[in-house]
């Protein structure tokens, strides 16, 4: 049965392309994904959704993956999404007309792939971060956290260059950093001990060598021995044991992206440089935070960034 | 009743096992170099699961007292016996006559105390050969390897089983992440203070490991027959087998040789009494989703206690105090969580005891005890600001049959920071090996001449109704922290020793449920920060109990107040000073029928800190017993003053 349904919809996906092929010129929107896991295709379906829900029709539009771009490549949209790094890479070496809306990654993706395809940010070849800024992430510690004074961060090779611009925005707030800087090669635990030392919470800072599966468990453990919280920037570490995050989901991704969709289908440029998300979410675990001693409302605290973000 | 007649070597169990994470590697999943969407997106495994997540103070079923590291090196105490001075209505001995320095609280400090559980990282460590004595136990972990002690004031047998009558002592070690490198202390001082340690943490793919020895030494209480010298290794090792298991290795062996006896005592004459215990724990637990765990653990421990010496009157006869003694346990237990408001944890547990002694029991047969437990503990949160704990453990004993130790306990937030705290439970302490079979009988070219211990093995459980009020306030903005406990523990059918006729040997002893007796009273703990880097913990305890010690015809039940007070202040340099206060009423000696005067003490500590290369250190100077000597155990010894220079380097 499984294998039978898999026929149709192979089918119907082939006459599905050959329709959109013969109807390249006529094409709003091709839609490129790294790849079809959850969380691209939930974003590609809001994306889809909200732009059905304006108007534009689901045949003007086409989803392809970063491996099919290449068959892909003769159409003339008016746009092209990237979602994720791999596809905002082939994009990056691919000779488009349409502009190019990279988003579902985050900034130093993107600026990476700017790096390395020679490319600047234009409005030809734009983003819509996954990441969040730091001003928010400290108004999150300041709303949340409010007896917190010492944040403590750890740097890795990549995260590093954000130092500056955290330091100076924590000092702004009447807040100090606690950092440990951790190369290449060289151990987690003992720059994590001395940041916990000192630290009233631990930010994390998106850095695989530091942050991932394997570390994880000896982060959260040390921290949470000291009782100091981790604020985190994904929902998952806060399934982990994280006392909070702030993030966006890939919803709200493609919600975004389906505005500045519109926007350009409109006549409008893409904006040259790229954004963060407007909307986001904040995560809380309430098991953790009760343990703590700490009563966390996410919602509450999302409204109340929400609105501070529109007071000027 | 089985008898057996079996040894097991925890050794061959541990060098199997250390022998196998040489080689245990674990895949390790690749982690790309660059930030990318995968780092927002992923997912993680689940850390700080339901049963890792600790409940606060304020709600749990009942007044805990936190010893943390910081406070342990403040103490500048050497035994874990010693730090019990800091927490409420605990009374300590330091002497090692009976096995190892040992504590009672609200005032059941005997010869050999055995109403408190002792819990190291989960395992059970009161010694079945010593009458279910917790000192030996205490011993087994060095106190530089502890992360906090969490002593559960009143009895706490629905979470711990029958041990836990009065009360549990609950020591978690470090974890091995946070003990990575080389770390060593040497200390040396007055009565032959001699104490070293080092040990040594790594981390591998595998998980992280940790591998420390260290001795304790010193000539021991003043008019003993010391020195006392304990000897340790202990090794601990954390495995993660993927993202949703975890695996700890716990082996370790402490050799206790204590300086015992007195001089004038014939039967009680000066001699060296050789403790050594082994153990080996390991402990699996699965995360099986954000809401549920399951852990599983088996251990298996060994005592062996070598104490004998010659009869003087009666050349050619030697008085046999030793034998050994094991324990097998399994337990399993599953914790889970119903919404955000119920969350229950549930298991089982299988212990057997097999105790070896002809002394003790004039058989080379092992005495065999199983024990098979079932318990289920459930936190409800009833409203937003009202807490209910509720379980039980039901026990099942080869050697006295069923029992169930009940507790209910609610926890009602009045306001923010305060904590109104209401329950009672009931709790149930089977007879020891010894309290039912002792059989200590002398034999002269190998006709028995006397006995002085004959049971007839009458004796019942005792048991325990325990009610309490407790109050937690939280004061923030004075910085100060205030816990009372107000209680009634009614002990019914007690278990005493009483003197009887022997048609053969005369005047012999055996245990029975003679007493029922009552302990009322008030406690609390003050925390409270008086002015920059100064910190004040008061503690007091007045129990009013109508115990009566049989042999003592001086002593009358009688109020009985214990105070203490720990100034800690921080100093220009990063100096720690320390000056503790204890104080204590008269009352019964612990190791003899007699009345023992009041006593105080007065430690004081100061501690610099220090930087070898990129590693942290202290030196610290610490004088205990300020005052004049006071009495400790039996009137004979005393704990005079000492004064000891350590010299610590931290991982």
């Amino acid at each position: 049965m499984r294998f039978f349904l898999r026929f149709l919809l192979l089918a119907y996906g082939f006459m599905f392309y050959l329709v959109t092929t013969v109807q390249a010129a006529e094409l709003a929107v091709v839609i490129v994904s790294s790849e079809r896991s959850a969380a691209y295709v939930e974003a590609e379906q809001a994306l889809l959704s909200e732009l059905e829900r304006g108007g534009v029709s689901r045949y003007d539009m086409l989803q392809v993956t970063a491996q099919e771009w290449a068959g892909a490549g003769a159409l003339k949209p008016k746009l092209i999404v990237a979602l994720g790094s791999e596809a905002a890479t082939v994009l990056a070496k691919a000779e488009t007309r349409a502009p190019v809306l990279c988003t579902l990654l985050p900034r130093s993706s993107f600026e990476r792939i700017l790096r390395t395809s020679g490319r600047k940010s234009s409005s030809q070849f734009s983003a819509l971060y996954l990441d969040q800024p730091l001003s928010r992430q400290v108004e999150l510690i300041r709303l949340a956290l409010p007896a917190a004074r010492r944040i403590g961060v750890l740097w890795g090779p990549e995260s590093q260059a954000q130092a500056p611009a955290l330091k100076a925005l924590l000092q702004s707030s009447g807040l100090e950093l606690v950092e440990a800087s951790v190369g290449r090669d060289e151990l987690l635990f003992p720059a994590l001990k001395r940041v916990l030392d000192d630290s009233d919470l631990l930010l994390a800072v998106a850095e695989p060598q530091l942050f991932n599966s394997s570390s994880i468990q000896n982060i959260l453990l040390a921290s949470f021995r000291v009782r100091v919280p981790l604020v985190a920037f994904s929902p998952a570490y806060v399934r982990a044991g994280a006392l909070i995050a702030l993030h966006v989901t890939p919803t709200q991704v493609g919600l975004q992206a389906a505005a500045i969709t519109r926007g350009v289908l409109q006549g409008k440029s893409l904006s040259a440089t790229p954004v963060y998300s407007h909307d986001f979410s904040v995560t809380v675990n309430e098991h953790v935070a009760r343990s703590l001693g700490l009563t966390l409302d996410a919602v509450a605290l999302r409204d109340r960034l929400r609105s501070r973000e529109a007071t000027p | 009743m089985e008898k057996q007649n079996k040894s097991k070597s925890a050794w061959f169990h541990s060098s199997c096992l250390l022998g196998l994470l040489g080689w245990t590697s674990v895949a390790v999943a690749q982690v790309p170099e660059a930030v990318s969407e995968k780092d927002f997106l992923g997912d993680m495994p689940i850390v700080l699961s339901v049963s890792r997540l600790p409940q606060r103070l304020d709600e749990t079923p009942g007044a805990v007292t936190i010893i943390d590291r910081n406070m342990i090196r403040l103490s500048g105490a050497r035994d874990v016996a010693d730090l019990m001075r800091l927490v409420p209505g605990f009374r300590v001995s330091d002497s090692f006559e009976a096995g190892a320095p040992q504590v009672g609280y609200h005032n059941n400090l005997t010869t050999f105390s055995n109403r408190i559980q002792v819990m190291v990282d989960g395992r059970s460590v009161y010694s079945p050969f010593m009458l279910g004595h917790t000192g030996t136990g205490m011993q087994t972990v060095a106190i530089d390897d502890i992360e906090r002690i969490e002593v559960l004031r009143g009895s706490n047998s629905a979470a711990y089983g029958a041990r836990a009558f009065l009360g549990t002592i609950n020591i978690v070690t470090r974890d091995p992440v946070d003990t990575l490198g080389f770390a060593a202390h040497l200390a040396s001082g007055d009565n032959g203070i001699n104490d070293a340690r080092a040990s040594m943490g790594w981390a591998s793919d595998a998980g992280n490991f940790r591998l420390g020895v260290d001795r304790r030494a010193d000539t021991g209480l003043d008019g003993s027959s010391g020195p006392d010298v304990v000897s340790r290794f202990n090794f601990r090792g954390d495995v993660r087998l993927g993202a949703a298991d975890q695996v700890e290795v716990r082996a370790g062996q402490t050799s206790v040789e204590a300086g015992v006896g007195f001089a004038q005592a014939i039967g009680n004459a000066p001699r060296q009494r050789v403790t050594e215990t082994s153990f080996i724990q390991l402990d699996w637990r699965r995360s099986l989703n954000a809401d549920q765990d399951l852990a599983v653990g088996v251990s298996h421990a060994d005592e062996t206690n070598v104490d004998q010496f010659p009869y003087v009157l009666l050349p050619g006869l030697t008085l046999d105090f030793g034998g050994r003694a094991s324990t097998e346990q399994f337990n399993i237990q599953h914790t889970f969580r119903q919404g955000s408001n119920l969350r229950v944890v549930w298991g089982a547990e299988l212990r057997q005891e097999r105790v070896t002694s002809q002394a003790l029991y004039n058989t080379d047969e092992t005495l065999v005890t199983d024990f098979t437990r079932y318990f289920g503990n459930a936190e409800w949160r009833i409203r937003s600001d009202l807490l209910l704990n509720a379980g039980g453990m039901f026990e099942k004993n080869s050697m006295s049959g069923d029992n169930f130790s009940p507790r209910v306990m609610f926890n009602w937030h009045i306001t923010e920071g305060q904590t109104l705290r209401w329950g009672v439970s009931q709790a149930q302490r089977p007879p020891t090996t010894f309290e039912k079979f002792s059989n200590v009988v002398y034999s002269y070219a190998g006709v028995p001449v006397a006995a002085t211990w004959m049971a007839r093995g009458g004796v019942r459980p005792e048991k325990v109704l325990s009610r309490e009020i407790g109050y937690l306030g939280d004061f923030p903005r004075l910085g100060l922290n205030l816990d009372v406990r107000v209680f009634n523990e009614s002990v019914q059918d007690a278990i005493k020793y009483i003197g009887y006729q022997s048609p053969i040997y005369g005047e012999v002893k055996d245990f029975a449920n003679v007493e029922d007796f009552t302990i009322q009273g008030i406690e609390y703990q003050l925390k409270c920060s008086l002015w920059r880097g100064a910190q004040l913990i008061l503690n007091q305890s007045l129990v009013d109990s109508s115990w009566t010690d049989g042999g003592n015809k001086d002593y009358k039940p009688q109020p009985y107040l214990s105070s203490g007070l720990m100034l800690l202040q921080k100093l220009p340099g990063g100096v720690d000073f320390s000056l503790m206060y204890q104080q204590a009423d008269a009352t019964n000696y612990a190791g003899i029928s007699s009345m023992a005067p009041a006593t105080s003490r007065t430690d004081v500590r100061l501690g610099w800190p220090l930087r070898v290369g990129n590693k942290r250190g202290e030196v610290s100077f610490v004088v205990q017993n300020l005052g004049p000597a006071y009495p400790d155990f039996v009137p004979a010894l005393n704990f005079r003053r000492q004064a000891f220079v350590m010299l610590k380097l931290e991982n």
